[in-house]
């Protein structure tokens, strides 16, 4: 058996991390970020308590909030087109990601194969890291403005761009799931001649399914958070009411839409939490 | 009988490894190894933790990349055969592990199909994905589950099985598989006394069948049973022949230097202790020499 590796004798330190040129060097520009931002940001606490804008009025105007049934209706309305945007948002965004993600993962054990095969084998695996990264880095409101440009206001372009960046991120979780699954039992199908799709199906996504269901159940979570503020570009949703109302000074209504979308928002949360809890195992 | 050697195909033929090294970052974990093996023999492979075991096992099916040297089956060398080639060899090799080898989430029964999984085409892969295996393989699961002693347990979740249980599966794949070659690490890690019995008797058979059987074993009382035993030491073959010729000095000699003892005297308090009930594939620490269940 090779003897361990030495190491430099002494004390053997604590958890934190021991004093370094390095460390030192971090903290420094650390400290100089917080101020250049600090200055570009105008950031006053001063100016936030003593402000004499009219937040005091939006406030106070808030109350209050506007319950007629019209009201109410139109709350109802902009929130159920709200959740089924983030469900077909996160839906669609799944069944997009797993493709993609299955490309986008890669095979450990490629001994012995040529160069050529491992080339064959990296450029699906390159592009469908490429597309998962642009979906996901664009943000979904960008997004949103795009697909409104394209095909016109309303919940339709909402939904697309929930899609194409819940697809991203997904995508990306989907891949480092199927990664990180235990290899033993993948490898012990490739060594009896399974081949890589084989082995893909039968070993590595039955180890990362359950892990699949947990993170769309997050991601629709996420929607519909999200989609609360598409609407803000007009891409449907409770927020487009909200932008509406804002817009007429209509203060206890945008009162009502808000409050009933956090209590929404939250009970998607505990919904969602419960269910994954069960899933773990 | 279920198990009847493969006859359409040439047989896979003598294995040969000539000086043979893998480095895997300095220090190798094989060198230098020359070893043959005829067709039908049954070989224990012995040695102190991380003395190349498991190294010399995963060579042979071409899954850890050669540093030097060559392997031959049956006359043409192991590491160039093409990808075609290589999955018929990989097909007619059967490995069985400690217990990491199984699909936990899968049922049991689909664990067993996956012996069959290297022949078949891409549409009978969908549908065993999709909707289990059936017909004759679904038949042949059953007797083979019946003669580990598993009958009715097809539609368990693997993960819900005992270490003992799931190495019977891994046992019954190999049935399911009609391996040339039976590559065995550390099979009788996980497992009770009991199911050590069965799973050797298995093994003999299929090897009396005319399968070549490689085990790697802690345990030098059950290499014992094995006409020839090859001994590494720090990934070089120090002893190659019968078990008379093993002496108590040789012995010493290849586990000199393991902090955990030889193999050959277990210690009755740990003996027993694997902790075999706790749940999920993470069950076992390796190379906990010693420990194994006699
Ligand atoms: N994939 C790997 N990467 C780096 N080093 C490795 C790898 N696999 C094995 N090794 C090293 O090679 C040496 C031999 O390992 P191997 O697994 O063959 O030992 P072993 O005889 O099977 O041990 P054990 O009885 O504990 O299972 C060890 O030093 C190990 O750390
Ligand atoms: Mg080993």
């Amino acid at each position: 058996m090779a003897s361990p590796p030495t190491e430099h004798p002494g004390r053997m330190g604590g958890a934190i991390p021991r004093f370094s040129w390095k460390t030192a060097l971090a903290v420094l520009v650390v400290l100089g970020l917080t101020g250049w931002s600090f200055a570009g940001t105008k950031f006053d606490l001063v100016e936030l308590f003593t402000s004499t804008r009219p937040i005091e009025k939006f406030i106070s105007g808030m109350f209050p909030p506007d319950l007629s049934a019209a009201t109410l209706r139109t709350t109802a309305i902009g929130l159920l087109e709200t959740f089924q945007m983030s469900f077909l948002g996160a839906l669609i965004g799944a069944i997009a990601a797993f493709p993609l993600a299955a490309l986008a993962t890669a095979e450990a054990a490629t001994v012995g194969s040529s160069r050529r095969e491992r080339l064959l084998r990296t450029v699906p695996y390159r592009l469908s890291r490429f597309v998962l990264n642009i979906f996901r880095s664009i943000p979904d409101i960008l997004w949103a403005l795009v697909f409104v440009i394209a095909v016109g206001l309303g919940p339709f372009p909402g939904t697309l761009a929930l899609a194409v960046h819940s697809a991203g991120i997904l995508g990306k979780l989907y891949s480092e799931t199927l990664e990180a699954v235990p290899v033993r039992p993948v490898e012990a199908l490739r060594a009896t001649g399974a081949s890589p799709l084989q082995s893909f199906l039968f070993g590595r996504l039955p180890q990362a399914m359950s892990g699949f269901t947990s993170l769309t159940l997050y991601q629709w979570e996420c929607n519909i958070r999200s989609a609360t503020v598409l609407g803000l570009v007009g891409a449907g949703g409770i927020g487009q009411q909200i932008i509406i109302s804002m817009n007429l000074f209509d203060y206890p209504k945008v009162a009502t839409l808000v409050g009933a979308t956090i209590i929404v928002v939250l009970l998607v949360d505990r919904f969602s939490a419960a269910v994954r809890k069960r899933l773990v195992y | 009988m279920i198990s009847s050697p493969r006859s359409k195909e040439k047989p896979l033929g003598r294995i040969a490894l000539e000086d043979v090294t893998v480095r895997f970052s300095k220090a190798p974990a094989l060198e230098d190894v020359t070893i043959e093996v005829e067709p039908g023999e049954r070989l224990a492979v012995i040695g102190a933790s991380g003395a190349g075991k498991t190294t010399l096992f995963r060579v042979l099916t071409r899954s850890v990349a050669l540093t030097s040297g060559r392997i031959a089956v049956g006359g043409r060398d192991l590491y160039t055969l093409s990808k075609k080639e290589l999955k018929g060899v990989r097909r007619r090799v059967g490995t069985i592990y400690q217990a990491y080898n199984l699909v936990p989430q899968l049922p049991a029964g689909i664990n067993v199909a996956l012996g069959e999984v290297g022949g078949m085409g891409s549409l009978k892969t969908l549908r065993t994905f999709l909707a289990g295996p059936e017909g004759a393989l679904a038949k042949r699961i059953e007797e083979t589950l019946e003669r580990v002693g598993l009958s009715g347990r097809a539609r368990t979740r693997t993960a819900d099985l005992s270490g003992g249980q799931q190495q019977r599966v891994a046992v019954a794949r190999l049935l399911v598989q009609r391996p040339e070659l039976i590559l065995a690490d550390e099979p009788f890690a996980a497992v009770d006394p009991v199911t050590t019995e069965r799973v050797t008797d298995t093994l003999f058979e299929l090897n009396d069948e005319g399968a070549t059987l490689l085990v790697n074993l802690h345990d030098v009382n059950i290499a014992r049973r094995f006409p020839r035993i090859i001994a590494l030491r720090e990934g070089r073959p120090v002893f190659d022949g019968s078990p008379e010729l093993l002496t108590e000095e040789k012995l010493s000699r290849i586990y000199a230097g393991d902090p955990y003892g030889t193999a050959a005297e277990p210690d009755p308090e740990t003996q027993y202790d694997v902790r075999r009930h706790v749940e999920g594939s993470a069950r076992l620490v390796e190379g906990r020499d010693g420990i194994s269940a006699h």
